[in-house]
């Protein structure tokens, strides 16, 4: 930053300005919401760590094979960007544009349901090697990813619930569009849990 | 916005009329089951909160008497295990916290000048939610099936194999429920400081009380999941057979432990922190002044949020951690006492530069003072390793975490009872009765706890359901129950000073006391809409000073009024700039239904009904669609292009 | 200075009272997560280096970087509560500026209490070897 600039961000009229200001209570409470289900995951995701460390020994235990890569990998490239149509709806009703909200919409809720399904195949075919109750290894593995899924499943229902208001119509418009906007927070909050979950669960055991 | 050159004092007749009728609730069942209000809904989180202390105090008397002498046989070991368990988990998370939060609920609409909450049918789901869960926990009692392995539930003493039965799966299953209702107020408290202060309150000009209960929030925001996920994996474990608690598989038992002191440390904090705002709320009026030191108050209830996260290390003792990462928890454990330092001079100072008023409220303050530093003192104790080593598990424990939990919360929530009852029901409470209330409940205090410090340091184990006849140990104990007994004498003082004040009080004047917070600038107890004109505020002191009270009088504007519907200020997050009116909530059972399905899913969990949980998780996903669905509006007013 | 500063300039300078405010505790909580948790992984798998750096450089790093941005969000506050000393600018509410002043006072104090706390637990890598139990 040169000089000049940073004095006029050192400047009285700078420094006091308001930051954040002008958010709506639903966009409040959609970021606290989502802030404490991050904790959630976070301390989900850390007694993966310490199961692991305090183990020692060989990782995952009991004979367990290392996940595989390829499925959670087209996973990742199905779920991902999935954020991006809906960034694209909602850019699209800001200004009054229900098709845009409409289609989408549609095509995040299919991108989250190819996700959905993927996971069950990998469910079934783990479930011949691991469960829930094998060690604690399978217990971590399917409770966290089962409680992401479950938070994809509810993501879902969101933004299906979205799509059957759109289509209706005298839902949302350019004035009204806040209830499109916290699901999309919490949709791109569910999408960057899979990232650490993806790190934690299928490359840190790798590293 | 006003127009008139001669502004009416206040609001007119027509706005009252009209304010009345979009606010008011005629007595009827249907808006018993959906009130939206938060005064009443703070009320009956008091109300329902002192119930559940009256269940938990019974049970401390039944244990009490069966201590009073050795090797009684009043209670089986069995009673006993379920009796503090019940009594430790109920005073921490079904008397304390929603005791608080009530307060909260009462007080901080009208403390920022505001018409409601930020989610007023949130909140009636609050209230649903913890009355279910509590009620929930302590049916369990009366069929032997109560929660026994004490209020932390450490394992392996509460897995399967140790503790079979539902004993544990109500604690867990119960604290998981009651964790819905923790969050859902806590969101509800930040977005309503953050969104409906009354416009010209600044961060600077916000009362302590609501940055206590802020802060609170955020720390229930941090702590609450670590007990949630804690909580769940042990329900797994024991119902579903995972492992995370199985040394043998790969598991550890020592992850309960860490998880529930990331909880359980700021949790002290998040029990304490909102009585210590009722303490800063309260003095002012009988010293007569504010508070000493805004600032650095504010800097101690903020930084001590932040820094109980960084303290849960210090119950791990046994663990084995190397010394340097142990130095670096120490650390915070140490500095943390300055910020509660500064609290206790800052009001002490407010009480040598004030004019003291020697009221029923301040004897609790007072009261609280003395025995809160007494129970920091005894803390302070533990930080020698040796002597923590020698009295870990002793009655010396019992002493001081009730000298922290008895000063730290029940002498504070006493004031404020004392303090709000004017205004919550518009009646003046005996002043005479109330002091022999104090006194007993001062006096039981001291002589049911001070002993415990004694029979500890003789060596007697907490948690023991008898014991022999040991030197030392039965003198100390006898004179303990009947300080319990004292004890319980004032707070039924208590009790009968409130429905005294109820039934016969004096009728209260908006402000008996003088004080400096916008609950006193409205009618004891507020109308519905608690504010005929929402006021400007110019200072940290409103009722005090005389441009924020004429804004509600003489200065009065429509746009200020706002009559014309169901309808509130947002103001801005930092400055309270005024931003935009906004439409409330009607009064409605959604949060009721919402309540009742989720109560149905968890019973079917307890036993084990599958079916039933996944419908009654299916309502619960309905009732919420319903709630949320967005009303049908003309295009135009979407704003629609295509 | 009676220039109105454009957007970009009043999101910095927002964000640097912010910073001003909350620096200390957030690096605090830094140095806790890494100082504490290099010490313990790195101890627990029997090593004294991570890699081939000595554990206790890297926890000392742990500690000096976190204090050293201490220290900066301390001389922001300092600016921010200089800045806001004087009459009131034109065009800056009186609700505005006491709030900044308020706001800064609260940073210049909260970065001495995670100061001091960074400092403290730092004084003990001159005492301990790093994984001495
Ligand atoms: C009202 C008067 C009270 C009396 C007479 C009382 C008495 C007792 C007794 C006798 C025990 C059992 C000690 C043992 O066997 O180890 C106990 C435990 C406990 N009490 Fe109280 N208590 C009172 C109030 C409170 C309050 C207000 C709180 C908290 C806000 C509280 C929190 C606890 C906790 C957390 C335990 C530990 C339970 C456990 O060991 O798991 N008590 N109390
Ligand atoms: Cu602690």
């Amino acid at each position: 930053m040169s000089n000049r600039s940073l004095a006029a961000a050192t400047s009285t009229e700078a420094l006091t300005t308001e930051l954040p200001a002008g958010r709506s209570t639903g966009w409040w409470g959609m970021v606290m919401f989502v802030t404490t289900e991050a904790t959630l995951f976070a301390c989900l995701l850390g007694s993966y760590f310490y199961l692991r460390f305090q183990h020692g020994g060989e990782w995952p235990p009991g004979g367990i094979e290392q996940p595989k890569l390829l499925r959670p990998l087209v996973m990742t490239a199905v779920l991902l960007p999935s954020s991006l149509p809906m960034i694209w709806a909602e850019r699209g009703i800001r200004r009054g544009d229900r098709r845009r909200l409409r289609y989408g919409l549609a095509t995040t809720l299919l991108l989250g349901s190819a996700f959905l399904a993927l996971q069950a195949t990998e469910y079934a075919e783990l479930f011949h090697e691991f469960t829930l109750t094998t060690n604690a290894y399978g217990s971590l593995f399917f409770v966290i990813t089962g409680f992401h899924g479950l938070h994809v499943l509810i993501g879902l229902t969101m933004l299906s619930w979205l799509l059957a208001a759109a289509l209706r119509g005298g839902s949302f418009g350019a004035h009204r569009h806040d209830r499109v906007r916290n699901a999309a927070i919490y949709w791109h909050f569910v999408d960057a849990v899979w990232a650490a979950i993806l790190f934690t669960i299928y490359l840190s055991p790798r590293l | 916005m006003s127009t008139t050159t001669a502004p009416p004092p206040g609001a007119s007749q027509e706005d009252l009329a009209r304010l009345e009728a979009h606010w008011g609730e005629r007595a009827s069942l249907r808006s018993w089951f959906g009130t939206v209000d938060h005064k009443r809904i703070g009320r009956r989180y008091l109300v329902t909160a002192s119930l559940f202390f009256v269940l938990a105090g019974i049970s401390a008397l039944a244990m009490r008497t069966q201590l009073a002498r050795p090797e009684s046989s009043l209670l089986s070991p069995e009673e006993y295990n379920q009796l503090f368990t019940m009594h430790g988990t109920a005073m921490i998370f079904l008397f304390a916290t929603p005791m608080l939060f009530g307060f909260g609920n009462f007080l901080v609409p009208l403390m920022i000048g505001s018409r409601d909450m930020a989610f007023p049918k949130l909140n009636a789901l609050g209230y649903w939610v913890f009355l279910f869960a509590g009620l929930f926990m302590w049916a369990s009692l009366p069929f032997g099936a109560a929660p026994n392995g004490g209020w932390f539930a450490y394992v392996p003493l509460t897995d399967d194999r140790n503790t079979p039965g539902l004993h544990m799966d109500v604690y867990t299953l119960g604290l998981l429920f009651l964790g819905i209702a923790t969050t859902a107020g806590s969101i509800n408290f930040i977005v309503t400081a953050l969104k409906l202060r009354a416009p010209g309150m600044s961060l600077n000009r916000v009362p302590l009380f609501v940055w206590a209960i802020v802060a609170t929030a955020f720390m229930v925001i941090f702590a609450l999941p670590a007990l949630n996920l804690d909580n769940a994996m042990l329900f797994l474990d024991r119902r579903f057979g995972t492992h995370f608690f199985d040394p043998e598989a790969a598991g550890n038992v020592l992850l309960w432990q860490h998880l529930f002191w990331i909880f359980g440390h700021p949790d002290v904090y998040i029990i304490v922190m909102p009585a210590l705002g009722i303490v800063s709320a309260v003095l002012p009026a009988f010293t007569r002044r504010g508070v000493v030191g805004y600032v650095l108050i504010v800097l101690a209830i903020v930084s001590i949020a932040i820094i109980s996260f960084g303290v849960w290390v210090h119950h791990m003792f046994a663990t084995g951690l190397p010394h340097l990462s142990y130095s670096f928890f120490s650390a915070a454990s140490t500095i943390i006492t300055i910020p509660s330092g500064i609290q206790i001079f800052a009001w002490l100072a407010t009480m040598l530069l004030g004019r003291l008023v020697v009221r029923v409220p301040l004897l609790f303050l007072i009261g609280f003072i003395v025995t809160f530093v007494l129970g920091g003192f005894t803390g302070a104790m533990f930080a020698l390793t040796a002597f923590d080593q020698q009295v870990t598990d002793s009655y010396f424990v019992v002493a001081h975490f009730h000298y922290v939990l008895i000063g730290g919360a029940v002498f504070p929530i006493l004031a404020g009872i004392y303090y709000w009852l004017p205004k919550m029901t518009g009646r003046m409470y005996h002043e005479g009765l109330g002091k022999w209330a104090f006194w007993l409940f001062f006096t039981g205090m001291q002589v049911a706890f001070f002993p415990m410090h004694l029979s500890g340091l003789f060596g007697m184990p907490r948690r023991v359901y008898t014991y022999r006849d040991e030197p030392g140990w039965d003198v100390w104990n006898l004179v303990s129950t009947i300080g319990a007994y004292i004890l319980a004498v004032g707070l039924l003082l208590v009790l009968i000073g409130v429905v005294h004040a109820i039934r016969r009080g004096r009728p209260a004047p908006p402000d008996p006391w003088g004080g400096d917070t916008l609950e006193w600038s409205t009618d004891s107890p507020p109308r519905p809409y608690n504010f005929p004109v929402l006021p400007q505020v110019h200072s940290l002191h409103p009722t005090w000073d005389q441009p924020s009270r004429s804004s509600m009088a003489e200065d009065a504007t429509a746009d200020r009024i706002l009559a014309d519907g169901r309808r509130t200020l947002f103001t801005s997050e930092l400055d309270g700039r005024r931003e935009r009116v906004v439409e409330m909530p009607e009064a409605s059972v959604q949060p009721l239904l919402l309540a009742l399905a989720m109560l149905v899913f968890f019973t079917a969990m307890l036993f084990a009904w599958y079916p039933f949980a996944a419908a009654a998780a299916v309502a619960v996903a309905v009732t919420i669609a319903v709630w949320l669905w967005p009303p049908r509006r003309p295009e135009e007013e979407l704003g629609v292009v295509r | 200075m009676s220039a109105q500063p454009g957007p970009r300039t009043r999101l910095a300078g927002g964000l640097l009272l912010w910073y001003a405010v909350l620096g200390g505790a957030l690096a605090w909580a830094i140095h806790l997560m890494v100082a504490w948790g290099a010490d313990e992984l790195t101890c627990a798998s029997g090593s004294d280096r991570i890699g081939a750096v000595p554990l206790r450089l890297v926890v000392a790093l742990a500690v000096v970087l976190p204090a050293l941005a201490t220290i900066g969000a301390l001389l922001a506050a300092t600016l921010a509560w200089r800045r806001t000393a004087h009459t009131r600018p034109d065009g800056i509410a009186e609700a505005t500026l006491g709030r900044t002043r308020m706001l800064a006072a609260l940073g210049l104090w909260a970065n001495l209490l995670f100061l001091a706390i960074i400092l403290l637990g730092g004084v003990a890598l001159l005492v301990f070897p790093p994984c001495q139990r």
